[in-house]
């Protein structure tokens, strides 16, 4: 008896550090792949270049400059990816007639990537740090309106029903009804904008920029430095990692209601 | 005018009726034909008086209910409550729906209070007026529970206790029981009885199942299928309450009634 309970825990051990051992893994993984002569650099050269960048800035700005440069433009291009495109997304999901005059142009814009965007950004915004910010607008602003936008498609007819039973006016409907109803689909679309977020600001980095992540990867791109362009794809991976499990987290505090499948 | 006063001393000169459906119709049109859902419908339902509409599923009950509550327009006919034509959402009606309908967003409570949070009562005034009716359905104790914490009859009540919270003056209960096992519904009609002893309301109580109605009903309103049209009316008035189901005189008004109607086993 005394046995197998012991037997059980020790399962239970390896079951709890399954995360640890998978990342364990890949490390021994690549420092097999990598050494002298191999294209790789393996994880040593690349955590001594992480410490060469700290004491010696590139460009001036430091290694935490240089992610939190890429991190102002994915957060303010999201946030205002948020700001208007929930409320558009519940309009159109929510109005028949707004559905039927605006859906329609919307939906020619969406199949354009937002990187097809770039020339008439720096057009219109120049070089600088708003046309980066515009062009992670456009390419999040599309998950966003389509997710709030089904979501509320979704919406059960029982649910306004009752609501109009018990006398809410066509706002109160909307900001009592639909968007909560809706809040998880406008969370997953937001989570698939974070993603969109990095793609698009890696791009607009290396196209032009004198800081950022996508910026790292291209100078050690130029001088043929891999260890600083695996240091930045590495931070992008842990960054965009730890965003997501904050949504997730965000997403368990703003809908305590939701059952989670585990 | 004329027509509405001289209707107005009529109903005066009568025991009061709370409301009347007048030769209601409703007409549902397909691509290619139509449906008549219900076909020239009318009854009166007293002040205070638990009115049974009984009728083999998919009838058109929850149409009719629908109706009366301004959720759906009929094709024809008129609602009287108080006399007056009743047009759009009635704030005098409270409706339990078949599907409950529960947030599942919101706590027992704000599900409770939330006609009061669309009439713009403040939150402490709302949860202080609604705790009455979670203490009357016997839910205290489950005010911050999700509905998802809950077991169908606690949600079945949270759809009662809602109903009564925004104070209606007619309570419209469509199949309230119907998902609920035996047991469970056997309660439940006993707490919706106390419940509706202890605060008096006009009730329209909609089911299918011929026991249900004879338990609860003043009196009992029988339809047919499709369309729908009334095929009797049986008043239980007499009938002791509370009553009990294997009493003779409860048998034998079970048995006239099943003798009379198309119910079928879907």
């Amino acid at each position: 008896m005394k046995n197998n309970i012991k037997k059980f825990s020790t399962r239970e051990i390896i079951l709890n550090i399954l995360p640890l051992v998978s990342i364990i893994l890949f490390i021994f993984m690549w420092i097999l792949a990598s050494g002298e002569g191999k294209i790789i650099p393996a994880p040593a050269d690349v955590i001594e270049r992480g410490e060469r960048l700290l004491e010696k800035p590139i460009n001036n700005i430091t290694l935490a400059g240089h992610i939190w440069a890429s991190m102002k433009r994915v957060l303010s291009g999201l946030a205002l990816a948020c700001i208007f495109g929930i409320p558009f997304g519940l309009l159109i999901g929510w109005n028949k007639r707004c559905c039927d005059f605006l859906k329609p142009i919307f939906e020619l814009i969406r199949p354009v990537p937002a990187l097809a965007w770039i020339p008439l950004m720096t057009l219109w915004f120049g070089i600088g740090e708003s046309s980066k910010i515009a062009l992670i607008f456009i390419g999040t602003l599309m998950p966003v309106v389509v997710n709030t936008y089904s979501g509320v498609r979704l919406i059960p007819r029982l649910n306004i029903d009752v609501a109009r039973a018990f006398g809410a006016t066509e706002f109160q409907i909307v900001k009592e009804i639909v968007l909560p109803c809706s809040l998880s689909a406008i969370m997953a679309g937001v989570k698939t904008a974070m993603g969109t977020a990095w793609i698009v600001v890696l791009a607009a980095e290396m196209i032009s920029a004198n800081s950022g992540l996508g910026f790292m990867i291209i100078r050690g791109s130029d001088v043929a430095d891999l260890s600083l362009v695996i240091l930045a794809m590495i931070i992008i991976g842990v960054i965009g990692a730890v965003l997501s499990w904050l949504l997730t987290l965000a997403e368990r505090k703003l809908c305590p209601w939701k059952e989670e499948i585990n | 005018m004329v027509v509405d006063t001289c209707r107005k001393e009529i109903m005066s000169m009568e025991r009061r009726n709370k409301l009347e459906i007048r030769n209601i119709s409703k007409v549902f049109l397909t691509k290619k034909s139509y449906e008549i859902a219900i076909e020239d419908v009318s009854l009166d339902v007293k002040e205070n008086e638990f009115l049974v509409l009984l009728g083999p599923g998919e009838c058109g009950k929850t149409v009719l209910l629908n109706i009366i509550a301004g959720l759906m327009k009929q094709t024809e006919g008129s609602v009287y409550i108080d006399g007056e034509v009743s047009q759009g959402i009635n704030k005098n009606i409270g409706f339990v729906f078949q599907k409950l309908g529960i947030m599942p967003w919101l706590t027992v409570r704000d599900n409770v209070a939330l006609s009061d949070k669309f009439h713009k009562v403040s939150k402490k005034e709302r949860y202080e007026r609604t705790q009455k009716y979670i203490d009357l359905v016997g839910l205290n104790g489950f005010e911050k529970h999700y509905p998802r914490q809950l077991s169908g009859g606690m949600k079945q009540r949270v759809g009662i206790a809602r109903a009564y919270a925004s104070n209606p003056e007619i309570l419209l209960m469509d199949e309230p029981f119907g998902q609920l096992d035996a047991q469970t519904r056997y309660s439940m009609q006993e707490e919706i009885l106390k419940i509706w002893n202890q605060n008096k309301k006009t009730v329209i109580f909609v089911t299918n199942n011929i026991e249900e109605a004879v338990y609860l009903g003043d009196r009992i309103i029988l339809f047919s299928a499709r369309p729908m049209k009334v095929k009797g009316i049986y008043d239980l008035k007499d009938l002791k309450r509370p009553r009990d189901y294997t009493d003779y005189e409860f048998l034998r008004i079970r048995e006239e009634i099943s003798n009379h109607t198309d119910l079928v086993i879907k």
